[in-house]
């Protein structure tokens, strides 16, 4: 999958559960900035992006996740893995 | 003779910064500091409060998760004053509110740039140390503020719940004599808001024994940072929430939390089969469940649980236990008087860990507390609100709530409050908020209202300037017109199926 691919695909996991159609992603957004960004949230991101990409995270992977720019290279990292 | 809270809190963590000079007292972001910094802190603050002019005693805190923040409320106690924490990520007017309602002339804030105005602010991070100024404050008596915490409010507004110092005293007291041992060896894990009082049990505990407080920044997914810092760290102790484990649970496989010898679980529910599984994690750890809401200091009972053996529950919940040392707790019916054993009634709290009251709500006051005879001497009691019943030891088991109220990711919150703000933007629109389990055995709230389906963007930003982010819904459902129960109310359970 390509990088674009991914941008695309992960923009709509955030649109619904952060429940805002604005959010534009950039590679140094966390999770300060994304105002219903918690726990919570955060848990059903990560569902809904094991689901939409078919990959599974492991804690430490979760763990050195600081932005959006380390999550999209994870995803891609674990697609080509 | 000194007050309980200079010999029991003050004295232990000013003994503790002259004894363990070189040891850690903070892990805060990556970045350890000693004994000797943070008593360096807690001096240029004192210093500077010290000579600052304001005339109330309560003083703004801005909670940013860093050593300034944790020494000015050491600071603001040596100098006899209160805390009332202010979150750098609450909606500014939330934050005014609170400043309106104490009559804050005086916020101490480490942020770069203030959010405050119209207010004396002390930048505690540009504060430079001098000299040492870690002598408490003679003749501070014990029945002076130390933190006055606000809570959800079904009003629309949060209260403020006042803590004294002796209930701050009286608590630790009780702590200790549940026989968890902390020592300076110990590295003790801090995950809670400063906004949320078992808070002060994270910071109390390591530093009246010159352990190190490992925090949990703001912006940090908590419970992944948490199980990083227990493993990272090796962590010897901590209090969680049961959610938290929850979360976590899915990755127990890889999590080594063998450093672990007592865990605390608290601020909600704590199922029996979660704790099971935790303690494949945490092998050598000792699990305690502690129940307590904020009004009576942290915690009021606790119950211990017994590895591979029989632990109480009711529902799959296991037991809160018994009562703390310092505290007495009766489960009573609606007319007052104590329920037999295994009878539901409304747990009740009396003793030295009861708040004064609610600050500036006579209304509350006068519905939330009570005097009630026990053994010849009258006590004052708190209505927990939570429904529970006693079995033939005396542990007491947690069914529920008598209102409608629910635990967020811990936090304390009024779907009342909700409903408030919700309505507040829709006018006339019926609105109904409900807390229910997602699949993954989460606290979300959904919010139903009796209106065709529309873009609900604005209500949303809206509700975000009045609540924090944890009290926003996060399903939401369009009714044209809500089902009725045969009494003709809401029905809920109706309702309630809705939600998939």
């Amino acid at each position: 999958m390509e990088k674009n691919e991914i941008i695309e695909k992960l923009t709509l996991v955030f649109h619904e559960v952060f429940g805002d159609n604005n959010i534009v992603l950039r590679n140094d957004m966390s999770a300060a900035d994304i105002e219903n960004w918690d726990s919570l949230t955060h848990m059903l991101m990560i569902t809904k992006v094991e689901e939409v990409f078919g990959i599974r995270f492991k804690l430490k992977e979760l763990n050195k996740l600081k932005n959006v720019g380390d999550l999209c290279n994870t995803i891609e990292g674990k697609l080509q893995g | 003779m000194k007050s309980l809270f200079d010999r029991i809190v003050l004295k232990k963590i000013v003994d503790a910064i002259g004894l363990f000079p070189d040891r850690f007292a903070f892990c805060i972001n990556e970045m350890h500091y000693t004994y000797r910094q943070f008593g360096q802190c807690v001096s240029k603050i004192r210093n500077k409060l010290s000579k600052a002019d304001h005339f109330n005693t309560k003083v703004g805190l801005v909670i940013n998760d860093d050593l300034e923040t944790y020494a000015s409320i050491i600071a603001l106690w040596l100098e006899g004053c209160c805390y009332v924490p202010l979150h750098p990520n609450w909606p500014l007017e939330r934050c005014q509110d609170i400043c309106e309602q104490v009559e804050l002339d005086l916020i101490l804030d480490s942020s770069e740039q203030t959010r405050y105005e119209g207010v004396q602010v002390i930048n505690t991070l540009a504060l430079p140390y001098e000299q040492d100024c870690l002598m408490p404050k003679a003749g501070v008596s014990d029945e002076e503020l130390a933190y006055i915490l606000f809570t959800s409010g079904s009003t629309g507004k949060p209260k403020g719940v006042m803590i004294m110092r002796k209930n701050v005293a009286s608590f630790m007291d009780s702590f200790w004599q549940t026989g968890i041992k902390i020592t300076e060896e110990d590295r003790c894990l801090q995950c809670f808001d400063l906004t949320f009082d078992v808070s002060v049990q994270g910071y109390l505990v390591p530093l009246t024994k010159g352990a190190c407080c490992y925090t949990v920044p703001h912006g940090q997914i908590k419970y992944i940072y948490a199980s990083g810092l227990i493993e990272d760290h090796q962590l010897t102790f901590g209090a969680m929430a049961p959610s938290m484990l929850r979360y976590l649970k899915p990755y127990f496989e890889e999590i080594d939390a063998t450093s672990l010898k007592s865990c605390i679980l608290t601020a909600e529910a704590c199922p029996l089969n979660l704790m099971e599984d935790w303690y494949k994690c945490a092998t050598n750890v000792e699990l305690y469940d502690f129940y307590g809401p904020t009004e009576c200091t942290v915690y009021c009972t606790y119950y211990k649980l017994t590895k591979g053996g029989d632990n109480k529950t009711l529902n799959g919940i296991i037991s809160i236990g018994k009562p703390l040392a310092n505290c007495v707790g009766l489960v009573l019916d609606e007319n007052g008087n104590e329920c037999g054993v295994g009878e539901k009634g409304e747990l009740c709290i009396a003793g030295d860990q009861v708040t004064k009251g609610y600050w500036k709500n006579e209304e509350k006051n006068a519905s939330a507390f009570f005097y009630k005879e026990v053994d010849g001497k009258s006590m004052r009691f708190y209505h927990t609100g939570d429904l529970c019943y006693k079995d033939a030891d005396g542990d007491i088991m947690y069914s529920g709530r008598l209102d409608h109220q629910a635990k967020i990711q811990g936090f304390r919150v009024e779907m009342g409050e909700i409903e408030w703000h919700a309505r507040e933007f829709l006018g006339d629109i019926n609105v109904v908020c409900m807390a229910f389990e997602n699949k993954d055995a989460l606290t979300e709230i959904a919010m139903f209202m009796e209106t065709e389906e529309f873009n609900p963007e604005d209500m949303i930003a809206y509700m975000r300037t009045k609540m924090p982010s944890y009290m926003i819904p996060t399903r939401l459902f369009y009714v044209p017109v809500f089902p009725l129960n045969s009494s003709d109310k809401i029905d809920k359970v109706k309702l309630k199926a809705m939600i998939q």
